[in-house]
């Protein structure tokens, strides 16, 4: 290990003479971060923030800065404003920014641009997502199992393939440990709905439901859910504050992941304005992008480790084995690059009847990335189903 | 589900989602019964929703913290009433102002508490014997916070002393005439500023409840929009604190039933209706000219000044 460090070192001190060149020093990078919402709202935009710090304390002297609540339509005069304070990166934080990024690109060829959940790229605007597919398919198998009526509400924020990807991820783990449990959903229609996330998991709760995951930007279903004892799932940050005794585990983000290694790479000449136009990250667990648990450490709420230890099943894969040991199991699985087992692997049908993939049959990125379809145990209204 | 069950959880969910915005209309309906119109609903909710966070924090007991939104509430409604009634600004300009002031000042207030649950939030209770009451009980006295209760409670004393007390007929004289009540030697303005005051408490109150009970936490964006709503709703209640509970009870249904009825009817259309109301009562109001016959005061939105026809 001393040896190993030792060597690394070494390295690090040599590489900058290889790339003399195209390398680039800290001091001399600024980079401003542009986020849709405050960052107090502790959900999407707090997450982001976490990560810059993460950033900064990484590389100790990087200049950030972030600017909040950035209307999505009106993003381009503050990217000019940020440049004209020097940035050289400019990293936007939601999807909606997309078409102001891409045109302030076009506009500033020697700047770089990131934008977090977007699609479209250039030669100086990369994309990235730090992905929950497969940390909803393990929260699954734990709701699954922690289900005692078999119906699991899912208070989701918009019919998206990012959200329908993640719903469906999480009802295919439910219908793996228990093959009746069924995911019924309710839409906000916003990503930031406390009042509704209140409501709809009323409505889920008078419909049967015992279990709760979500999309939406605050605790508010982990704080209903909890009056009645039922178990629920951090989302993005940790809201294991929240009830301490109920939140089972959760889909928690480390968007410095990325950041780290956008920057390491710009730094060492890998990344420069111009050839950024297949730069995209999608990562996963494999990277550590993403992390399962309530709260970071904590894959699985000791309040809930002998339920999820006596609920023991016959296996097709592993045999007989409990739930506990089945998500540390999965965990296992896809954390390492390449995954040793993807969620969408067939056979899987919608819910329409439909053979989606055939036995042995794993999605392809781009399949993730456009999904559509309603995994067969899924309830309730689904928008734009094929 | 039955649908006497879907009736009565209806009806339970809709007050408990309509109390802020029940005791944001009762103040708006008692602050523009006295001729001030206040457009600053939505920031004075803010203010103490995280005002009455920090107290309830710091001191451990939300019932400070409860007082303390309602004071936050009122400071900010004291400053409209000093622009709006002293200075005699455009009310509507001073009202988003203040709604903007509000939301920026409790976010910047609220730094130290985003993530941080209450240790010890509202409970809900039952109210002794009216919980009984076969249907009613279900609906209105089982498992709500004091503060729906009370706020109901609110609507009835409102109604008592706008409509029958001499102090009641005084401050909506202001609001349909305040140059005949300047004249019989009352005066106007400490009376607005009354109303608006007690308009920024009830406002502090109902943000108190979201940051207290409804959801025992303090973020930004929090309130929502709610004070927004809660102003339609005074216009649809028709400046009646009675029909504010009723108009109350009609938009939280709407909301409720847009997750409710998910499976069978567009949310969209069911999240749109309170709107559609209000422009429907608007439409009304205008429509039947003697509008003080349903509630509009004549000197709404109006500075007084003594000499001024």
């Amino acid at each position: 290990m001393k040896h190993l460090a030792r060597l690394a070192l070494a390295l690090a001190l040599l590489l900058p003479l290889g790339f003399g060149s195209a390398q680039r020093a800290l001091e001399d990078l600024k980079i401003a971060f542009l986020y849709v919402g405050p960052v107090g709202d502790y959900g999407f935009s707090y997450a982001h923030d976490l990560g810059r710090q993460a950033l900064v304390e990484r590389f100790p002297g990087l200049e950030t800065t972030f600017v909040e609540s950035v209307p999505e339509a009106e993003v381009e005069p503050f990217v000019d404003q940020l440049i004209a304070d020097g940035h050289d990166v400019v990293i936007g934080t939601s999807f909606g920014f997309g078409d102001g990024l891409l045109a302030a690109a076009e506009r500033y060829p020697d700047v770089i641009f990131g934008h977090a959940t977007g699609i479209e790229r250039a030669p100086n605007v990369f994309t990235f997502m730090a992905d929950f597919w497969q940390v909803y398919y393990l929260n699954g198998l734990v709701a699954g199992a922690l289900s005692e009526t078999g119906t699991i509400g899912y208070v989701a924020a918009f019919p998206i393939p990012e959200v329908k990807r993640h719903i469906n991820a999480f009802a295919i783990g439910a219908r793996e440990v228990n093959p009746d449990a069924v995911v019924d959903v309710r839409w906000l229609y916003a990503w930031f709905d406390p009042a509704g996330a209140q409501e709809a998991t009323q409505a889920l709760m008078s419909e049967g439901a015992d279990v709760f995951a979500f999309t939406e930007d605050t605790p508010t279903v982990i704080q209903v859910a909890a009056t009645r004892g039922f178990p629920s799932f951090s989302h993005y940050a940790s809201m294991l504050p929240f009830s301490p005794e109920t939140v089972a585990s959760g889909q928690l983000v480390n968007w410095d992941a990325i950041l780290i290694d956008v920057v390491e790479k710009i730094l060492d000449g890998t990344y420069a304005a111009g050839n950024l136009a297949d730069v995209d990250y999608f990562w996963g667990l494999g990277e550590e992008a993403v992390e399962a648990g309530a709260e970071p450490g904590m894959l699985i709420n000791p309040a809930y480790e002998a339920q999820l230890r006596a609920a023991v099943l016959d296996h097709p894969e592993f045999g007989e084995i409990s739930v506990y040991d089945l998500v540390e199991r999965r965990l296992e699985q896809m954390s390492v690059l390449p995954a040793e087992f993807e969620p969408f692997t067939g056979p899987l049908r919608d819910r329409k009847g439909n053979l989606v993939y055939a036995e042995g049959v794993s999605a392809t990125l781009g399949e993730l990335l456009g999904m559509e379809w309603a995994a067969e145990n899924v309830r309730g209204p689904w928008d734009g189903e094929p | 589900m039955d649908v006497d069950v879907l009736v009565v959880a209806t009806v339970a969910r809709a007050l408990a989602f309509a109390t802020p915005l029940l005791w944001a209309a009762l103040g708006e309906v008692i602050a523009e019964r006295s001729g001030v119109v206040n457009l600053g609903v939505e920031g004075m909710m803010a203010l103490g929703a995280v005002t009455g966070f920090a107290v309830a924090f710091t001191t451990g007991d939300v019932w400070w913290g409860l007082a303390a939104a309602g004071l936050a509430g009122m400071a900010g409604s004291a400053l409209h009433a000093f622009v709006a009634i002293t200075l005699r600004a455009d009310a509507y300009v001073s009202g988003l102002s203040l709604t903007m002031l509000g939301l920026g000042l409790s976010a910047l207030i609220g730094r130290a508490w985003v993530g941080r649950p209450l240790p010890d939030p509202m409970r809900t209770v039952d109210v002794p014997w009216l919980r009984d009451l076969p249907l009613l009980g279900p609906m209105l006295f089982q498992g709500q916070y004091v503060l729906t209760y009370a706020a109901l409670l609110a609507a009835v004393v409102a109604w008592a002393l706008l409509f029958h007390t001499r102090g009641g007929l005084v401050l909506r004289s202001v609001g349909e005439n305040p140059t005949a009540v300047d004249a019989a030697g009352l005066h106007v303005r400490p009376v607005r500023y009354a109303a608006v005051l007690i308009g920024g408490l009830l406002a502090g109150i109902g943000g108190g409840y979201l940051s207290l009970a409804y959801r025992p936490s303090w973020g930004e964006g929090m309130v929502n929009g709610l004070g927004w709503i809660a102003l339609a709703l005074a216009i649809f209640a028709m400046w009646h604190p009675l029909r504010v509970v009723l108009a109350g009870l009609l938009f939280g249904a709407c909301f409720t039933l847009a997750f409710r009825l998910q499976t069978v009817f567009p949310p969209e259309l069911l999240t749109m209706l309170p709107y559609a109301f209000t422009v429907l009562a608007l439409v009304f109001t205008a429509w039947r000219r003697g509008r003080h016959a349903f509630g509009a005061p004549e000197a709404l939105g109006r500075p007084y000044l003594r000499g001024e026809r």
